[in-house]
């Protein structure tokens, strides 16, 4: 019980830091607290996703960037021909709201999602792990070659995508709307993994070749989930798109898959405020030792190595949370 | 009357070992079939090859006279065809209401849907609460699966295969690692089931096997080479032989 | 058609490099149940100091010797001090302490070795071409560097076949409760295989500094290219591992060479060469995926 107690006492303060953060970023002075803020809720949005795989179903995707970065290029994409007033093989029209953008983000990374993991889905284990990575590496060289969208460089856009009541060049607005999002996903995967979908994949997380023997045809319910975990990541990637009006093939970068399942894993694998705390540490890890150092990376990684050897549950297991 | 499970020529083989070879057998409907035979004869392989785990190279599986040699084993268990383990194999993590209410909604179907605190969905829990009842576990029901005593979780592997709905069931030695009184419990279990559910039981604890068994199949080297009463088997001299330097 | 030939040699010769970084990938996966991400960072140690060697002494032996042992010897170092405690972990585990280890190695490689791109040269008694067909010379250094590799094969052949590490990868993963029951001294032999897998890194490090420029990162490239070879290949074997090597190496030179000026027939010439470089990147991707539509656990699936 005074885990319980400590546990709404943490997510209280959490909501309540989050909320009055722009407000503390102006008294501080400090105005790269909303950016920073911002940065936190997108990455924590991913990883929200990746902890239905890797905390709920037992999947250890190490190619969740792909669909991060197809979600950014989808919102990019459109931005480029909106701006161009041409159409995306010449069929699909550019698009600058909001509402046209993100779902397309969502839709496009979960089908996306859907392809990658039919494939992968019929392995297992470690090779899981390798095919997921080599299949995100492939949408990675896929937008290095397309010169049309900048390849190596990158394609940049002038402004956020519309939304009704708010300007999109207001940073605190956008953040606020980062974090609404962060809320949504996060009260959606939270009834989510209690209803009886999620209970499958807490079984299958536990004992597939059980959940078999019971009359569970495994492998549609670890696609749908795939997907799902797609999907969101999708989303995190259009809104990464927005925060930055840039995208680039770095998004789909390996080492940023792996940034999220340190993120996972470092707030705490299967609890879904987890990877929140986690993103807010790995971002601010990383900001704070690059104020350091341009090498910062040289410190990075031995924490890191240094985490996993050293700690079993992650930053919320530590506090006390579970589940 | 037709048998419910009807196996024919079944045959596996691993590289140069003949796991399973030209294996048949007839067990029929409501009674308590057992399958013995010394280790090594392949009595896993046949029970992975009835559950659909493992695929045969040759021979068919009818189930209730339907062939269900090409049918993966989630759909083998919809029709009626259920295992268990022999090594203990529940859900750790969740209580032993939830092992046996998962079983309840994967034979509901649903399981895609999204919204609902599925724990508190009571056509599930329900149901699941009447079995634990069943299986003498109903003061369990909150304990988590794997703070369980290791005879509980066997009553509660029981459990769950029941739950499926099973009309046959292959049990893969449900006393496997039960102590003497234990052992005892699961054979009074068994024997309230018999007659409620077909029943193909592979097992070594002899005296269950002599108190429980309607007949009595002997495997050896993956092909059965006698059946009959348990009375008949114990006196056949091919099985004898068989089992010489056992402990039968 | 002369064109052709020197392609498939080249195939060949990137087949060997990964087949290097393959079996050492796999012979540790195979023994110890490792996933280790950061083999590739061996393979980038292997080139860099191999590269600065070469330039300090002009010893390409000297270089490749110093590669290899540099290689080796911070591979155990690193099997000693950190992999060996992740022997009991799960896989997730084992690819979030290595991947903080690649970012480790990148960085401290930038700090030793500067970002600049680093170029070795041929050594003498390497240099020049071999003329098989006339008109078509081919390279000596690429000939020695696939003979390189088929006598590691070889050697990989009868280690495997004839001594008791061979018994331990051929018994496979899922028989390491076997090799306690063997009585020898585990720790040891089990750092002793690493430090091969990591001798054979350094090595193909060592090897392609003269072909390639040698440069921070180059190890996570070829470290995807090699999962994809021991995905193909099927795990923890090092005959699927020369397979899936060969044919990775073949595909992806291959649509190197010839899907730019295919699709030059097809589209604007610029765009052609952006498109066709980015889909033979993808090529070896795509065969993996064909791969595993036909066979899940690889051509040449280890046992159990």
């Amino acid at each position: 019980m005074a885990n319980l107690g400590r546990k709404r006492i943490m997510l209280a303060l959490l909501a309540m830091l989050l909320t009055g953060l722009p407000y503390l970023a102006d008294r501080l002075a400090m105005p790269d607290l909303v950016s920073l803020g911002t940065q936190i809720a997108i990455y924590a949005i991913a990883a929200i996703g990746l902890d239905l795989l890797i905390g709920y179903t037992g999947l250890s995707s190490f190619g969740h960037a792909g669909f991060f970065g197809l979600g950014g290029y989808v919102v990019g994409i459109l931005a480029f021909h909106a701006a161009e007033g041409t159409a995306f093989v010449g069929l699909v029209p550019g698009a600058t709201e909001a509402w046209v953008a993100w779902p397309a983000a969502i839709l496009v990374s979960a089908l996306a999602a859907l392809a990658i993991g039919a494939l992968s889905l019929r392995t297992s284990g470690v090779s899981f792990i390798m095919i997921t990575l080599a299949f995100a590496q492939m949408l990675f060289y896929l937008f290095v070659s397309l010169k049309t969208y900048g390849g190596d460089d990158g394609l940049g856009f002038r402004r956020r995508n519309g939304l009704p009541w708010i300007n999109p060049r207001d940073d605190v607005a956008f953040y606020y709307v980062c974090l609404l999002v962060l809320m949504i996903v996060l009260a959606l995967c939270h009834r989510l993994v209690r209803s009886r979908f999620g209970l499958v994949l807490l079984g299958i997380k536990q004992n597939e070749r059980r959940m078999a023997a019971i009359g569970l045809d495994a492998t549609r319910y670890k696609l749908a989930a795939f997907t799902l975990a797609g999907a969101i990541a999708g989303l995190a990637g259009a809104l990464q798109a927005n925060l930055l009006r840039f995208v680039s093939p770095d998004m789909l970068h390996w080492t940023t898959s792996g940034d999220f399942m340190v993120m996972v894993v470092l707030g705490g694998v299967g609890s879904l405020v987890g990877p929140v705390f986690g993103a807010a540490a790995m971002v601010l890890l990383q900001s704070w030792l690059a104020q350091w150092t341009e090498h910062w990376m040289i410190v990075m990684g031995p924490v890191l190595v240094a985490v996993i050897l050293l700690t079993r549950r992650g930053i919320w297991g530590a506090l006390g949370g579970r589940g | 009357m037709i048998p419910l499970l009807e196996v024919s020529a079944l045959t596996k083989r691993y590289g140069g070992l003949l796991a399973c070879n030209d294996f048949a057998l007839s067990v029929m409907p409501g009674s308590l079939h057992a399958l013995i035979g010394p280790n090594g004869a392949g009595k896993s392989t046949a029970i992975g090859l009835l559950s659909g785990e493992i695929v045969p190279d040759l021979g068919h599986i009818r189930l209730d006279g339907a062939d269900i040699t090409k049918i993966a084993m989630p759909a083998r268990v919809k029709q009626g065809l259920t295992r268990s383990f022999q090594i203990t194999s529940v859900l750790p993590h969740f209580t032993a209401l939830e092992n046996v209410a998962i079983v309840a909604q994967i034979r509901a179907g649903h399981s895609f849907r999204c919204w609902g605190d599925a724990r508190r969905d009571r056509d599930l829990t329900d149901p699941a609460r009447a079995m634990l009842d069943r299986v003498g576990l109903g003061a369990r029901a909150m304990t988590r699966a794997e703070d369980l005593a290791h005879g509980e979780q066997r009553q509660l592997e029981l459990a769950m295969a029941l739950m499926t709905g099973a009309r046959m069931l292959l049990l893969d030695e449900p006393m496997a690692g039960l102590g003497q009184t234990e052992s005892q419990d699961m054979t009074a279990l068994l024997a309230a089931l018999k007659g409620s559910v077909t029943i193909l039981l592979v097992e070594h604890d002899m005296d269950a096997v002599e108190a429980l068994a309607d007949r009595v199949s002997v495997m050896v080297a993956g092909h059965v080479i006698a059946e009959g009463s348990f009375a008949e088997m114990r006196a056949d001299p091919a099985v004898r032989a068989a089992y010489l330097g056992e402990a039968a | 058609m002369t064109l052709l030939f020197e392609q498939l040699l080249n195939g060949l010769q990137y087949g060997v490099t990964l087949f290097l970084l393959a079996a050492g990938l796999t012979l540790v996966f195979g023994i110890m149940g490792l996933i280790n991400l950061a083999h590739g960072s061996l393979y980038m140690i292997g080139a860099f100091v191999a590269a600065r060697t070469q330039a300090a002494t002009g010893s390409f032996l000297l270089a490749v010797a110093a590669g290899m042992s540099v290689a080796a010897v911070v591979g155990m170092a690193m099997e000693a001090t950190i992999l060996r405690r992740l022997y009991a972990r799960d896989h997730l585990d084992q690819v979030l302490a290595t991947f903080g280890l690649i970012l480790f190695f990148n960085e401290a490689m930038a700090m030793i070795f500067g970002r600049q791109p680093m170029m070795a040269a041929i050594p003498d008694f390497l240099s020049g071409a071999v003329t098989f067909i006339p008109g078509v010379p081919y390279p000596i250094y690429r000939l020695a560097i696939i003979a390189v590799g088929a006598v590691v094969a070889a050697i990989l052949y009868g280690l495997i076949v004839h001594t008791r590490i061979g018994m331990l990868v051929r018994a496979g993963a899922t028989h390491r409760e076997m090799v306690r029951a063997l009585g020898v001294r585990i720790g040891l032999l089990y750092t002793l295989v690493f430090g091969l897998g990591a001798l054979l890194a350094g090595l193909a490090g060592a090897m392609v500094g003269p072909l390639l420029s040698v440069q921070v990162g180059m190890g996570d490239r070829i470290l995807i290219s090699t999962f994809v070879v021991i995905v193909i290949g099927g795990i923890g074997s090092i005959r699927g591992a020369l397979a899936g090597a060969m044919l990775v190496g073949m595909v992806d030179t291959l649509t190197r060479a010839y899907l730019p000026t295919m699709l030059k027939m097809v589209m604007a010439s610029t765009e052609a060469d952006g498109l066709g470089a980015g889909l033979s990147s993808m090529a070896s991707m795509i065969l993996m995926a064909v791969v595993l539509i036909v066979r899940p656990r690889g051509l040449f699936p280890a046992h159990g």
